[in-house]
This record gives C-alpha cells, structure tokens and sequence, in this order.
C-alpha cells in the first residue's frame, strides 16, 4: 500500500487546532498561582473546530465579530500570540493597549474584534459588511455567536438586515449547549437553530465534529458564496471540556451531567483529526515539528508579555474631539429673537 | 453672501445632511420611513432624488439592529447618519450605546474610532404624551465616549450636525420639534462648529443664563420680555457631555448669579451637574443657583397639564427676578 503524505490544507487545519488547544492549557496552566492574568477569561478547549476549519479562506482583510469565547478565532485570523497574552497581562503591548483583557480582545490590525455582551458582536459585524458591500469590496465578515447568544432579538433583526440587503455576512453559531449554566432544553421550546434561522431567506446549514477536514471543505464552499454578497448561516454542534469562565472546573456545581462530557471528550477534535490524519505517512515527523513550533510561540508570547509595560493612559482614549476633515471653524454670530414661532402641529 | 437668506431649522438639518454627503461619499442615512412620504420633518427632502437609494434607505423595525449596523460600518470607514422619528425609541438601542459604541475608542487605546451620528427627535409638545416626548440626554451624557449634540436654532443646527458628521467621535444629535418652525440667516456653504465650545449668545454683567437646545429660545424670550439684553450673559451649551466648563467658570465670577434652563427632567440633569461643577469650583455665587427643568414625572397628555409641565419663558422671567 502506498502511503500519502499530508496535503497543505490538512496541515494548516492540524497546525490550528493544535495551536489554539495548546495556547489555552499554557494559559490555564500559567493563570494561578502566576496570577499575572488578571481578568476573566472564556476558554474553548474543545470548540477549536470552526476556526481552524475557516481559517484556510479568510484574507487579511475580512473582519471576524466574535463572541467572548474568542481565542481561537483571533488565532486563526493570524493574530499575533504575543499581543494577546500582553493584554491578558494588562500591558500597553496588548491588541487594546492592555484596556480590556480576554473578555473583549480586539485587534484592528487583522479585521479582529470580539465582546462579552452577548449578541452585540454579531450585529456590528452586519455592519461591517454593509461597509464592504457599500464600497464594492470583495471582503467578506464572519460573526461568531453561541447558543446563548442567539436568543436576543437583535440577532434576528441583524440576520434580516443582512438577508434583506444581500451582505457578504458568514453566520457562525458555535452551539454548546450551555449557556453559563443552563442547558439550552432549560430555555428554549425549539432547539432546531436552523428551523429558527431559516425563515430570513438565507442558507443554513448545521454541521458536527465528526470530519474536521470535510467541514473544512464545506466551509470553503459556503465561504465562496459568501464573497458573492449570499449571506449563509452555519451551526456547529460543539462542546467546550472546560468551565463557563476561568480555569477552574466549574462541574461542582452539578449542572452537566458527567457522562455527557465523558461522551464528548471521546469525540475531541484533535482525536477526531489525528484519527483520519495518522494514515499518512508524514504525520508524525509533521505533528513533533509543530508542537515544537507552538512551544516557541508561546515560551515567546509569555516572555514577550512578561517584559511589556503597564499603560498609563487610559482617560484621553474615550474621545478623540478630531475630525476626518481639515476643519476651520465657523465663529457663528446669527441670531434670532423673540419673534420665532412654536412649531406648529400639523399633528405628528 | 446674500443675508436675507432665511432657512427654518429643518430646512437647515436637510442642506447639512445634501452637503455632507457632496463632501464625503461615505456619509449616508438610514432609519424607519426616512426616505418617503413626511421626511422625518422635511429633514430628508430631496436627498433621495440627489443621492439615489444607495445613500439613503428605509429600514424594518429594528432599531437595535440598525444602530448595530451603524457602528459595524462606521468601524469599516463609513460615516453613517441613522434617524429615529422620536427619542424614545433610542431606547430599543441602549446596550449599543453602553456596551459597544461609547466604549469603542476606549478599548481600542485609541486606534479605531466610530463617527456616527444618531439623529434623535424630541416630541415635547402638542399631546405627545409619555412616550412621544423625552429627551434622555443626560443618560446618554453620562456615558464616557459619546457627544451629545443639541442645537437651538437654524444656524446653529446646519454648523452642528456638519460637525457632527466630520468628528470622528459618535455623536447623539437631538432635535426639539417645537424648533423646526424658527427661522434665521443661515449661510449657504458649509461650515463647521466647534463642538466644545458653548456659545455667549447674550454679554451682560449681571446674570449668567445656561440653556439647551430649545430652552435657548425660551431665555431669549424672557430676556427680551425684561428688556435685560446687555445685562445678561446667555450661554448656549450646544454640546453638554464633554464641553469646555471655562467660558461658564469665567461668567458665574463675572456676574455672581446663575440660572440653568433645560428642557429635560431636573433630576440628574445637565443643570445638576453644571450647578454642582460651579459649587466646587468656588466661583462665588452670591444667591443659590436657579435649576429650571420639566418636574421629575413623565409628561402628561392632556393640554392643561402638558402646558402647566413644560417651563416656559414667564418662569424664567420669574426666577430672574428672584435672583436679581
């Protein structure tokens, strides 16, 4: 039998998955009792699957509006480690200057920007996207949500928009069943995503985790005729191994079901693609390279962090009191007097 | 430069808006019913036919929605101008405001910028009643990150919402509807008004009057009604979230006595927080301060009442002469 090697896309998707899985057990590993990160953090172990599968077709300038659960889509937007462990530090180094921490890691270099206000990303990114079309761009948005999140209403008022207007948008709803700690059957009559997203006159679809490499090449599809201005809706059924927020495990609090995370972990997306990936015969030699790799872009990042200052500004970032244009101002003397009339209702 | 040429204050909202959008082809508006039938006060006339479809739209009832779409667009390099027919639907919007828009710059140490404006009207008047009539500007001013724009009169409006337009700072711009009928010279080319800085509307020695928006006209009214131009310095805010305090320091030492005129309720108003600004910085009023506000309830429909709610000139004139 003669054994394949590995295809470009099948080590890009490997590359990533690896890296975000390792930059969030360094991260964990590191926040106590180092407590240098100090501010709350949403890790995705476990849901590494939808950026690294995306990653492969974003260009530079595309945007990404994430939700707060966001690490691993910064990571495949190619941002850079070393800026996002800085601001996890709190350091001028950071993708905000150190203002805002994981919760809201934002960086406009790479079109990146996520919050931890629920559904609000998402509907900005709408917005980003009205921009491209507006200036007939071929750069496309993708906005990230959970289960949680597309609860709001103005996810549904934000997928209309982008329906009604024909936006280059790529609706993505990681769905992990929990939102905090509430099982979305707690919440919802209708748990079919799509059924509910469906009706605005985009196409949906609702993929697993069972093929990381076919998923990709969906995606890589559906990416395609996003970049067309076809806005398209994708859930992906997904589970984060970890708690709500922070390091700790929050499973003492009993509200998931200990086999059903067993079940899941048993399906892990690096088992998943280690699985189909072994089969060729440059795996190994493939995954000691990059696990070295990631260990240096992490042993760097941290450094990196560990050497940034502490900002001092903060105040003057609130207004910018600049204009666009070359403004000379109008030192405005008109007057009225006394004689001006009400407005007079011509009702409404 | 013709100086007969009259515009009322709507008519002035509209060539801002034709002029902006001639200077920059980024600027565009959108909001419910914005490009049909009334015009949102005639504010928009003519600006579809000019611009086409492209550059002003209509939208669903989606108020969350769009003000999401602004911003995501104007994070893009857009200057969108978004329109709700009345303030209170502004409402829908705030965890726009308070968790995306105001903090944008902030969070981003400065790098990127959201220049929006958000055009809201304030029913005030005629049977508008407790949903059709606030204001809600000192809660949007109380957010860091925000402009909080009020004209009070034609010329005022046009060189306002032109700067408004071209900050690149988000901007809340508020219009009273009782104003659309006020008419005065306004020049026909763009300009442009500084947004920090209150304008001295009236110079006087004796009395220093603060007003908003369309208090403006009100205090103008009583002073004119007490023949006290010349005695009276008349400030008009013009911007009241982030303006500079010194031209207001500078008249409360000069003259001794302060009233502050608002059309807004009087709790958490921008004349509490000009009056507690003027006791801490000592400027030595000689008599307590006047506050003259809408009565901390919501606005009452029925005639009678609406008229007793809303201060008008003979309460200035009244609270002038206890102060003087």
């Amino acid at each position: 039998m003669v054994k394949k090697k590995l295809s470009f896309l099948e080590k890009e998707i490997y590359f990533n998955i690896n890296l975000i899985r390792s930059v969030q057990l360094a991260i964990i590993d590191r926040y106590h009792p180092e407590d240098k990160m100090k501010c709350p953090m949403h890790f995705c172990t476990g849901q590494e699957i939808m950026p690294s599968s995306i990653a492969p077709y974003l260009k530079k300038e595309d945007s990404i509006y994430s939700h707060h659960r966001s690490h691993g889509y910064f990571l495949c937007k190619k941002g850079l480690l070393k800026k996002m462990i800085a601001e996890f530090f709190g350091k001028v180094t950071g993708t905000n200057g150190g203002l805002a921490g994981s919760q809201e890691l934002s960086d406009p270099d790479i079109n990146f920007y996520s919050g931890t206000i629920l559904s609000g990303a998402l509907a900005m990114g709408v917005g980003d996207a009205f921009a491209s079309k507006y200036k007939n761009k071929k750069n496309i948005n993708v906005s990230v949500i959970g289960d949680g999140g597309i609860e709001e209403g103005i996810v549904y008022e934000s997928i209309n928009l982008a329906s009604l207007y024909k936006l280059p948008v790529l609706f993505i709803c990681e769905n992990n069943i929990y939102s905090t700690h509430t099982n979305i059957k707690d919440r919802v009559v209708s748990q079919d995503i799509v059924k509910k997203i469906s009706p605005h006159g985009l196409k949906c679809f609702s993929f697993d985790l069972s093929n990381p490499i076919s998923l990709s090449l969906k995606m890589k599809k559906i990416i395609k005729e996003v970049r067309k201005g076809k806005p398209h809706f994708v859930e992906i059924k997904t589970y984060r191994f970890g708690s709500h927020v922070g390091p700790e495990s929050d499973d003492h609090y009993g509200y998931r079901k200990q086999n059903e995370l067993k079940k899941w972990k048993k399906r892990d997306p690096i088992n998943q693609i280690k699985k189909i990936l072994i089969k060729k015969d440059d795996f190994k030699s493939y995954e000691k390279l990059i696990q070295k790799k990631i260990n240096k872009i992490i042993d760097h990042a941290f450094k990196f962090a560990d050497n940034s200052k502490f900002p001092k500004e903060y105040k003057k970032y609130n207004l910018s009191n600049s204009y666009t244009k070359n403004i000379k101002f109008y030192e405005n003397n008109i007057s009225f007097g006394s004689e001006q009339e009400d407005h007079k209702p011509k009702p409404y | 430069m013709k100086k007969n040429r009259v515009l009322n204050f709507s008519e002035a909202i509209n060539e801002a808006q034709i002029q902006a959008m001639e200077l920059d082809k980024n600027v565009f508006i959108f909001g419910q019913g914005v490009d049909k039938t009334a015009l949102v006060f005639k504010t928009t006339n003519k600006i579809k036919d000019k611009f086409g479809k492209k550059r002003i739209f209509d939208t669903p009832n989606a108020e969350q929605g769009e003000t999401a779409l602004a911003a995501g667009a104007a994070n893009a390099g857009l200057r969108p101008i978004l329109i709700h027919h009345r303030v209170d639907f502004m409402a829908y919007t705030f965890d726009q405001f308070v968790n995306w828009i105001s903090l944008w710059s902030f969070k981003s140490a400065g790098k990127k910028k959201l220049p929006l404006v958000v055009r809201g009207i304030i029913g005030k008047g005629w049977g508008q009643g407790p949903q059709h009539a606030k204001t809600l500007h000192s809660m949007f001013a109380y957010l860091p990150g925000l402009k909080v724009v009020i004209p009070s009169s034609p010329s005022e409006a046009k060189g306002l919402l032109l700067s408004s337009i071209f900050t690149d700072d988000p901007v809340i711009f508020l219009e009273y509807r009782s104003l659309y009928n006020t008419k005065e010279y306004v020049p026909p080319e763009p300009y442009f008004i500084n947004l920090e800085k209150p304008r001295l509307r009236y110079v006087g020695q004796k009395l220093t009057i603060i007003a908003i928006g369309s208090a403006v006209l009100s205090s103008i009214k009583a002073i004119e009604k007490m023949n006290l131009e010349g005695a009276v310095d008349l400030i008009d805010l013009r911007e009241i979230s982030s303006f500079d305090y010194k031209a207001i320091y500078d008249s409360c030492k000069k003259t001794k006595k302060l009233i502050v005129v608002e059309d807004g309720w009087e709790k958490f108003s921008v004349a509490s927080e000009i009056i507690s600004n003027v006791a801490i910085n000592n400027v030595g009023l000689e008599k307590p301060p006047i506050k003259i506000c809408w009565p901390a309830s919501h606005v009452p429909m029925s005639n009678p009442l609406e008229i007793s709610y809303y201060p008008n000139e003979d309460d200035i004139c009244k609270a002038i002469s206890i102060v003087l």
